[in-house]
């Protein structure tokens, strides 16, 4: 008899082992319903930016597609390109016009390059939405929404979270 | 008589292998598109009869409605029916907008005047963006479920409620410098 044999357990080789997946299944079937709850409906993808909380509102409207523009407490992008520099909660004294301190240069001439821009979609070309950071003040937006309505951007949608 | 033998040991085990490899394959599909937090845009879709009555106060021009908040958060209404001004202000609190006040005085206007739906809103510089979108919220709509305003649609002849109190917000110190 070899030492394998020997030393081998004594295992009924008819016994099935079972594994019970019940409860198993009872916690996928619960996350199966919570991820469908959450599932996203929205045609607009919203890309979370760095340095951004965004403001809650009661509001519930999808957002539609149109030219986005972030506003963090570091930069301003305009569909994710990188256009000018936030310094102390304002905009960056070089990327402002020195006659007109409302004015936003770069991001002026990125929207206005979208404008002209063929392939850019007729409904995105008139509004912008806008993202800023909650905690930005009031004229460091003012400078961007009249720089943008300057470039014919004049309709802003406000972007927010679903809050109370 | 022959009695039935039911062996009460015996259970039904009801194969859920499948339906869990099917839970499985869902599973990742649905936490890939998943939006775990809700973004909404504050919008400017409204009802019918409310986008003619806006259309009709923009035409007349003759009732005209400011909102104007202060460094200190104190939240002044100018109301200008034709010609004739009245004022009312709600102070902030502790460098706080008193958001309650804002929208019992707002609701208070509305209900004297439910042909406006327009505010020139001009907001100071140092109000965050926050306190912006917090008064937007006040003044568009009722969050009295018991209050609503009544709007007569022009086309059908209908009065109909709605909890739409100013919903066409104007930023009006923009070009400001």
């Amino acid at each position: 008899m070899s030492r394998r044999k020997r030393f081998a357990l004594n295992v009924n080789q008819n016994s099935t082992f079972t594994l019970s997946i019940a409860s198993m299944t009872d916690m996928f079937t619960l996350l199966l319903v919570f991820l469908l709850q959450n599932f996203a409906t929205s045609s607009v993808e919203i890309k979370p930016q760095q340095n951004l909380a965004l403001p809650t509102s009661n509001s519930y409207k999808n957002p539609i597609l149109s030219v986005q523009i972030s506003v963090s407490t570091d930069d301003i992008k305009v569909n994710d390109k990188w256009v000018a520099r936030i310094q102390n909660r304002d905009i960056a004294s070089a990327d402002v016009d020195p006659q007109d301190t409302n004015f936003i240069q770069p991001l002026f001439k990125e929207l206005q390059a979208i404008a002209a821009d063929p392939n850019v979609k007729k409904e995105e070309k008139n509004q912008i939405m806008l993202q800023a950071d909650q905690n930005l003040p009031y004229q460091t937006l003012r400078k961007v929404m009249y720089t943008a309505s300057m470039a014919g951007f004049p309709q802003v949608k406000l972007v927010t979270v679903l809050g109370n | 008589m022959k009695k039935l033998k039911i062996h009460s040991t015996s259970d039904l085990e009801l194969d859920l292998a499948s339906l869990l490899a099917v839970i499985m394959k869902l599973v990742p599909v649905l936490l890939l598109s998943s939006a775990f937090m809700q973004v909404m845009e504050i919008d400017t879709e409204l009802p019918q009869a409310v986008t003619q009555a806006i259309d009709k106060q923009v035409q007349e021009n003759k009732k005209n409605m400011i909102l104007e908040v202060d460094a200190t958060r104190k939240v002044t209404v100018t109301l200008d029916i034709n010609g004739q001004k009245s004022t009312y202000s709600v102070p902030g609190i502790e460098s706080q907008i008193d958001h309650a006040k804002l929208h019992s005085l707002l609701q208070q206007i509305k209900q004297k005047n439910p042909d406006i739906f327009k505010i020139d809103f001009a907001p100071d510089s140092k109000v965050t963006y926050k306190e912006v979108v917090s008064i937007m919220d006040e003044a568009r709509r009722s969050r009295d479920e018991k209050v609503r305003f009544p709007v007569k649609n022009d086309k059908t002849g209908q009065q109909i409620m709605t909890d739409y109190m100013f919903p066409e917000i104007v930023f009006v110190n923009m070009m400001e410098g």
